[in-house]
């Protein structure tokens, strides 16, 4: 089990996560690319593996979800469904780049989960269309990957930087 | 950014472009027979409608009723787009107009896919 300090920390995890994952919902980027968006709930996911491990980002991930979800009313729908999919395989996928591999730095690691996010949402509509013709947008998604990955995983390098510098990292890991 | 990270990227755009290129190539190599397609539109699993996309010039909408409410096709010469639907957020509008075989429009709240296909008599031939 979690301590309680750890309890704490997923908690606020979790709220600042489902807060970033209903605004982002809120304000598409001015792209003329529909489904494309940054992915700034990822940025806790992972920073929740980087504390906790895979335990810990699965546990922010899926909850934020749900939480997220219920706050936009769209509990139970496709929508949610593919969303959580997608949350879900992106934490698999970063949690074991994170653990087993050492030559990927954080922004790598946040584009392997964008594109992760992305497989997981694809298989999710493939299965609840029962078609294959979602995959003909993947293309359009993997290089959507590159920058907003690259973007997410730089913000949680700098927020990473500055707890340590000022010491409070070590605070959030403590038992 | 590391060097893994580098390949990282590298690798991810290199599947894009061939994921892009690849099914472009094949059809232009095979010249797979585009002079008339149509247009296959399924909603909740079901072919609900077939839409021939020779180019006649005229323009003509259509109704299908998804999951989440009707939504309205539209048809102009050998292109369709989605006109209007009801689903929240509007990602199939945005798509534009559709042409090429293989090219999809995908609704998922409505549950309704717009998928065109060549007309070519044979889908694959082995020898």
């Amino acid at each position: 089990m979690f301590s309680t300090r750890r309890l704490v920390f997923l908690s606020l995890l979790v709220a600042l996560g489902a807060v970033l994952h209903v605004l982002e919902g809120m304000f598409p980027i001015p792209l003329p690319l529909p489904g494309v968006k940054l992915g700034l709930a990822n940025i806790v996911t992972l920073f929740a593996i980087r504390l906790y491990g895979l335990r810990g980002g699965l546990a922010v991930a899926t909850a934020r979800v749900l939480l997220g979800s219920l706050i936009g009313g769209v509990f139970l729908s496709p929508g949610f469904l593919l969303a959580l999919s997608g949350a879900i395989l992106s934490t698999l996928v970063m949690a074991w780049l994170f653990n087993h591999t050492s030559c990927f730095s954080l922004i790598g690691i946040s584009m392997a989960g964008a594109v992760g996010h992305n497989l997981g949402q694809l298989l999710a509509a493939s299965l609840i269309l029962r078609s294959s013709a979602v995959f003909y947008y993947l293309p359009v998604l993997l290089l959507a990957a590159i920058p907003t990955g690259f973007f997410t995983g730089y913000i949680l390098r700098s927020l990473l930087d500055r707890l340590e510098k000022t010491g409070q990292l070590r605070g959030m890991t403590r038992e | 950014m590391t060097r893994g990270d580098k390949c990282l990227a590298a690798g991810i755009l290199l599947t894009a472009i061939l994921a892009i290129a690849l099914p472009r190539l094949h059809s232009s190599l095979f010249s797979i027979a585009t002079s008339s397609t149509r247009a296959v539109i399924k909603a909740q699993g079901k072919i609900v409608r077939e839409v021939d996309l020779s180019d006649r010039g005229g323009r003509s909408t259509f109704v299908v009723n998804g999951r989440v409410g009707p939504s309205t096709l539209e048809v102009e010469g050998k292109r369709i787009r989605m006109k209007e639907a009801d689903c929240p957020d509007k990602i199939c509008v945005r798509q534009g107009w559709i042409e090429k075989p293989g090219d999809s429009i995908v609704c998922i709240p409505g549950e309704i896919i717009v998928r065109i296909e060549g007309a070519a008599p044979l889908d694959a031939v082995t020898r």
